[in-house]
């Protein structure tokens, strides 16, 4: 990835975005614990001023001067600046050579800027003062530098430099290392894409842990596996289509090419394009019947049904199949006293049930029988074909709906291979369930309900 | 022709090659149908596009046109639609790719009057087109009559020479459609659409079997057949000679 694309990347962005909001709530902590220690501290030599300021008002007018000086020489700092002025304001005691202009004479605390009396020169300096007329007219001022708050403030400022500093630069640092790794895999991601986009189904995207990102890939590849499967059915269903038709194909080229070689009499070359033609026309029926079931199967559309009496319909399959079922020598018996109905299509329900039919007299030998009922349980009709053939076994049960599906019994047998597709897919189409059993021989009913 | 068929709207035409207007793009399948309808005798005319087509047709001199459904210009339904629009009753076999069976009902109420699905057989083409160009009229009678076969309408019996043929239901439709199409082949395919209103293709041996049951019963033993199998096709039921 180019450095501007990083930069560009919303991951990077956010992640930047994090450490600035993480820097700002330090600068607040800070900031509010500054504001608080310095409100504090400005109380306290508030409370501290008013209550000396009171002191000395209160004392004998006469031993102020001296108190105060005495006052500033044992303990100067206590409070750095006092001053007595004359009711002219000519200074009288303490070390300040007038009354500072800020100051108003009401005994309330301000702050002002004053020459520091400790350091040589006066550089000015912060101060907290107090300003009060005396009884005797005289002007009392005192004031305490705010040389504490600021010795505070610097050593926030020195916490904030050597603690808060590389506590944002620590989140920001984090907040691209993490973005770097997000792009990384997302990276990754991205590439098994594109690789799976470019056709390799096999492909999956990586993960490594358990975190949202891994179950949405887990997902993701559970889909992928579901469309691969899919996708594998498609095209083995292709493939045996292709095998299927081309069995067929190959035969004809084969007796077509015999044909030509070998010098054959009118009649033996009507014969070859007879069985060729007969060859063509079962790859047509092939090629039909899966079309039909495509159609069926694609058919999302409801508005052919109607209202279906079942017992009719069954009568009509048992007439159409019961003179080939007597040439075959098989019974075909019909049980349809009682009466249903159900929503659907009357010519696929037919043609479902007739293909089962079809099935039924074809497997069966001569001499067994074939049954058609119609029944009924408690959840609803039941179209039921029973054979006395060789049956489907239980491990055949799911695969011979499957499209050109043919169990070992039925190989030698013509047919499209197709018919119980079809059947199921008339089923589906219906939200009917199709089922087989039977122990011997075969069972197949079409439950005229979901599964 | 049978010279006992009986009258029809075209039967002043009968001696003359009849003609058939062919409306299909397909230059391969073109050939074929017009190559096979010529050798049976047919005048065909054809035309390669919806609109050549619809002016062909205009003209109103063909006894039978096939028309394909998917044409450049002008499709085949529209065609057909705009043609009916105007009054021109020549009957039309529609061929088609598309065998689903809306697909079929949408070719036949556009005005089609049959519906052929790509690909077909010849045989069935042909008989198709017999079918069309003779198709039997609305009759009010009461009874129908083939050589010695009599089909009683009304009572709904058949008898032959005064044999009382006994037959199941769907047996006196299957003789009945066969008796209305005297001489001419009907197919499987016609035969499972008209009288079992089917449109599905079971096992093509369903309906011989059931033709043969029918063979039976009309055709005793000793008696000269009269139904007879068309090679390839389907059957033909003809009075003995």
């Amino acid at each position: 990835m180019r450095p501007s694309e990083f930069a560009a990347s919303s991951t990077v962005r956010s992640s930047l975005v994090a450490a600035t909001a993480f820097s700002a709530a330090i600068l607040v902590i800070f900031g509010f614990v500054y504001w608080q220690t310095q409100s504090y501290i400005t109380a306290r030599i508030d409370s501290r001023l008013m209550q000396e300021a009171e002191d000395l008002a209160n004392r004998i007018p006469s031993r102020r001067a001296f108190l105060i000086n005495e006052r500033l020489r044992q303990a100067p700092r206590q409070f750095d600046f006092t001053g007595l002025f004359a009711a002219d304001g000519t200074p009288e005691a303490g070390n300040l050579q007038a009354i500072p202009a800020q100051l108003i004479l009401d005994g309330q605390p301000r702050e002002l800027s004053l020459p520091d009396a400790a350091a040589a020169g006066g550089s000015p300096i912060g101060v907290r003062a107090i300003a009060r007329r005396l009884p005797s007219g005289e002007v009392l001022v005192i004031g305490r530098s705010l040389i504490l708050v600021h010795e505070i403030a610097e050593i926030i400022a020195r916490t904030l430099a050597v603690g808060a500093f590389p506590a944002g630069c620590l989140a920001l640092l984090i907040g691209i290392l993490l973005a770097i790794r997000n792009e990384k895999r997302i990276a990754r991601v991205n590439h098994a894409i594109r690789r799976i986009v470019a056709g390799n189904l096999r492909e999956r995207l990586p993960t490594r842990g358990s975190d949202s990102f891994d179950k949405l890939a887990t997902s993701v590849n559970h889909m992928l596996a579901e469309i691969e499967a899919l996708l594998q059915g498609i095209a083995g269903a292709g493939d045996d289509m292709a095998h299927e038709i081309r069995t067929p194909l190959t035969r004809v080229r084969a007796r077509l090419e015999r044909a030509r070689r070998k010098a054959l009499d009118p009649a033996d070359i009507r014969g070859v394009l007879d069985e060729a033609i007969l060859e063509i026309d079962q790859c047509l029926a092939i090629v039909t019947a899966l079309l039909r079931i495509a159609e069926i199967e694609h058919s999302r559309r409801l508005a052919g049904f109607g209202s279906v009496a079942l017992g009719p319909l069954l009568r009509e399959v048992h007439e159409f199949y019961e003179p080939t079922a007597e040439a075959k020598g098989v019974n075909l018996s019909l049980a349809a006293a009682g009466e249903a109905e159900v929503v659907g299509d009357h010519d696929l329900l037919f043609e479902a049930v007739a293909n089962l039919v079809d099935n039924a007299v074809k497997f069966t030998p001569t001499g067994g029988a074939v049954a058609l009922s119609l029944l009924r349980d408690a959840a609803g009709p039941v179209l039921r074909v029973a054979d006395t053939g060789p049956g489907i076994g239980e491990a055949e049960r799911d695969s011979v709906i499957k499209r050109f599906y043919r169990s070992d019994k039925s190989r030698h047998e013509t047919g499209s291979g197709l018919g119980l597709s079809l059947v199921a897919a008339i089923a589906r189409l219906h939200g009917f369930t199709l089922r087989f059993s039977g122990q011997a021989g075969c069972v197949a009913e079409i439950l005229c309900r979901p599964s | 022709m049978e010279p006992s068929a009986p009258a029809r709207n075209a039967s002043s035409d009968r001696r003359l090659a009849r003609r058939v207007l062919l409306i299909e793009d397909d230059p391969g399948t073109a050939h074929e149908i017009l190559s096979e309808l010529v050798d049976r005798g047919f005048a065909v005319e054809h035309a390669a596009d919806g609109l050549e087509g619809q002016a062909k047709a205009r003209n109103g001199d063909a006894d039978v046109m096939i028309v394909d459904r998917l044409l450049p210009g002008l499709d085949g339904l529209s065609l057909i639609e705009s043609l009916r629009e105007e009054k021109l009753a020549t009957p039309v076999l529609v061929l088609s790719a598309l065998g689903s069976v809306d697909d079929r009902v949408r070719g036949l109420r556009a005005g089609g009057d049959d519906y052929l699905v790509k690909p077909f057989a010849f045989p069935e083409l042909l008989a198709r087109i017999e079918a069309l160009l003779r198709r039997p009229v609305e009759s009010r009678d009461t009874a129908l009559r083939i050589g010695p076969l009599l089909l009683d309408l009304i009572d709904r019996t058949a008898s032959r020479d005064g044999r009382l043929v006994e037959l199941l239901p769907r047996e006196f439709k299957l003789l009945e459609y066969m008796m209305r199409r005297e001489g001419q082949v009907v197919t499987r395919a016609m035969l499972l659409e008209d009288v079992w209103h089917y449109r599905f293709v079971p096992r093509t041996n369903l309906v011989d079997v059931h033709m043969g049951r029918l063979r039976r019963k009309v055709d005793a033993d000793g008696e000269p057949p009269m139904i007879q199998s068309a090679r390839g096709a389907g059957f033909i039921l003809r009075a003995p000679e």
